[in-house]
């Protein structure tokens, strides 16, 4: 799968690539608007992360010629500002979701597989891992066929882990994943431990192999 | 009391000493002046009378005619004399006046003569102004001198007051009024006083340049806070790649967890600075009409599953309350009051929320503060050493209250903190 990086802060770039890439998707980069006007009139891809303030135009046209060329590459606006005009102008223009700068590369990942994942398959889709089979639309779990009782954030944390499979998920970017700002307030992680605990609990009921391994106090990953 | 008030009291008592002061010397220098007017006046009659005399000395029964002459005259009169007054002796003597019944002062000058080997004594009189008439007429004229000066200074004083000084207390009024952060620049009226001029010169310098330093700091602030997103950015990426190489030692996590921790800090906090200075800046001034109750309510159902876990129980009593304001703001102010909550109880404590009219209460258990209730909405005053808080939630909280002209109150009673917001 084909992502697109319009960023010019190239350390960012790198960083950005690099933790995709092991997601096995193929980045290409455009440090500027010029050069992503190029690309995207050549080339189609399955998600465009999008930089709002680039050194040589806004990224809000480069979304606005996309659209009026009636391209449907998915995009994820991303902007230091964090202004609620920029993020309603973009949503408004066609952008597919929008995050604000700093952001955690899993919670990147996870929001890019959701956009592609929406594109490709209309929202009428599952993701299957093993013997794991969640219902996106319905928002369901199933084990072997068999459905779970998962709560709100026990069934966030399950998607947001598979998203990111076989990568370090830090206890940080879970929080911030399962509760916004509100995750300021967690002071000892007691509240993601309890969930993750509860979560391990109900899929191993279900006779699914514990795929969620502790990395250390670090966070979790989730892996055969 | 006004400066021009200072000033015209010390001119009416200077002025009312001197008029006092002359009343007494005018009298005493005007009699001098009539004394000696009339006794050269006096001195010249007695003479043209004894040259007179001189040539009547023919006349046989003379002494007769004196004597008759005597009688008939009113100033002048010339008795025989015993021979022993000699010389010129001059006298202000009281004569009681039968016609007018009162008395009346006259200045005499008595000379000795020889009228035919005879001696005379020749007294030549003349009237004198009355003292009292002339103590009286000027004391009246030196009251009514008093009387002009005063009200004319005062009435000089009011109007001077009024015309002179209203460019300054222009400039004053305007002064009190100035918020640096609120109103644009001074607008001194014209005046062609220097002083006042020059007073406004200087104010409105002051000002602009007062104004432009802070706009230039706030600006500073915002354009930083901007500029750190990005370096932040890569120093979170950085890390969310490094916890992904193979082979992490539990050192090396603990390192990685510590530096993503304080990243977490530096974001947090560049995050409220850049609220902060976007309120200052008027980016949120677009409201719309908000259901505050059932934002309450979600806000708190989120905040439940975290209070748990310390325990702390969260009762509500939230009646239904619509209001015209910014989602944005609106939600901030609710999300840092109920974070302060919960955040300052203790595990097993409580807290409360009730939302009855247009007013807000959050109460929780709490110690009691270590540093006064002022100091709490001041930023980066933070109550302990949580790690975890920036110093910024109160302070943004207060910031928000000010900017939508709501009222925000403290208080501790019984073990328990309430914040109360009046929207």
């Amino acid at each position: 799968m084909k992502i697109l990086i319009i960023e010019d802060e190239k350390q960012l770039v790198r960083s950005m690539a690099q933790f995709l890439r092991q997601e096995s998707y193929v980045c290409e980069i455009a440090y500027s608007a010029s050069e992503a006007n190029e690309k995207i009139l050549l080339f189609d891809y399955d998600c465009i992360l999008l930089d709002i303030s680039l050194p040589d135009g806004n990224g809000l046209k480069i979304l606005e010629k996309l659209r009026a060329s009636n391209k449907t590459d998915g995009v994820i606006m991303i902007t230091a500002k964090g202004s609620f005009d920029d993020r309603i102008a973009g949503l408004n223009l066609g952008a597919d979701d929008y995050l604000p700068k700093p952001f955690y590369l899993p919670e990147l990942s996870a929001r890019i597989s959701a956009v592609i994942r929406r594109k490709r398959f209309d929202g009428n889709n599952k993701i299957s891992f093993h013997e794991i089979e969640i219902d996106l639309l319905g928002k369901t779990v199933k084990v072997n066929g068999n459905e779970i009782e998962l709560t709100r954030k026990e069934y966030d944390l399950l998607v947001f882990l598979i998203a990111n499979k076989n990568r370090v998920v830090s206890k940080n970017a879970i929080a911030e994943h399962l509760s916004g700002d509100d995750a300021e307030l967690m002071d000892k992680f007691d509240f993601i431990y309890s969930h993750i605990k509860n979560l391990k609990k109900k899929l191993m009921e279900a006779g699914c192999e514990d795929y969620i391994k502790t990395v250390y106090g670090l966070g979790y990953k989730f892996t055969t | 009391m006004r400066l021009l008030q200072v000033s015209l009291r010390s001119l009416l008592l200077y002025s009312l000493i001197l008029v006092l002061i002359s009343i007494p010397v005018s009298i005493f220098s005007i009699r001098e002046i009539i004394n000696e007017e009339v006794d050269e006046t006096l001195a010249l009659h007695t003479n043209q009378f004894v040259q007179h005399i001189k040539s009547y000395e023919y006349l046989e029964d003379l002494e007769m005619d004196l004597k008759i002459w005597d009688q008939l005259s009113y100033d002048i009169t010339l008795i025989p004399s015993d021979g022993i007054a000699v010389g010129e002796r001059y006298e202000t003597i009281s004569t009681y006046d039968s016609i007018e019944h009162e008395s009346h002062p006259f200045r005499t000058l008595s000379t000795g003569i020889v009228i035919k080997d005879k001696p005379y004594l020749l007294t030549i009189r003349m009237s004198l102004v009355d003292n009292d008439e002339l103590v009286m007429a000027l004391g009246i004229v030196q009251i009514i001198l008093i009387v002009l000066l005063a009200t004319g200074l005062l009435l000089l004083n009011r109007s001077l007051s009024r015309k002179l000084w209203r460019p300054f207390y222009n400039t004053l009024n305007q002064l009190k009024a100035y918020e640096l952060d609120k109103s644009e620049s001074i607008q001194p009226e014209k005046t062609n006083i220097v002083e006042f001029a020059d007073l406004n010169k200087t104010v409105s310098h002051l000002t602009d340049r007062n104004r432009r330093v802070y706009l230039e700091q706030k600006e500073f602030i915002e354009n930083a806070s901007h500029e750190l997103q990005t370096p932040l950015s890569i120093f979170q990426s950085k890390l969310d790649n490094l916890m992904q190489i193979p082979g992490l030692t539990e050192a090396g996590a603990a390192t990685i967890l510590d530096l993503e921790e304080t990243a977490q800090r530096m974001v947090r906090l560049n995050k409220n600075l850049l609220l902060l200075s976007k309120i200052d800046n008027g980016q949120f001034n677009e409201v719309q009409e908000m259901d505050l109750s059932k934002l309450a309510e979600t806000l708190l159902s989120n905040l439940r599953p975290m209070a748990d876990t310390d325990n702390i129980s969260i009762q509500t009593s939230i009646n239904s309350l619509s209001i015209k304001a910014n989602p944005t703001l609106t939600e901030v102010l609710l999300t840092n009051l109920f974070h302060n909550a919960i955040r300052h109880t203790n595990t097993n404590g409580k807290v409360n929320v009730e939302l009855s009219g247009r007013v807000l209460t959050v109460t929780n258990t709490g110690n009691p503060l270590k540093m006064t209730p002022e100091k709490m909405f001041e930023r980066f005053s933070k109550e302990g050493r949580s790690e975890n808080s920036s110093g910024l939630g109160l302070a943004i909280v207060k910031k928000i209250c000010d900017t939508c002209l709501y009222s925000i109150h403290y208080n501790f009673h019984a073990g328990m903190h309430t914040f109360s917001v009046t929207f």
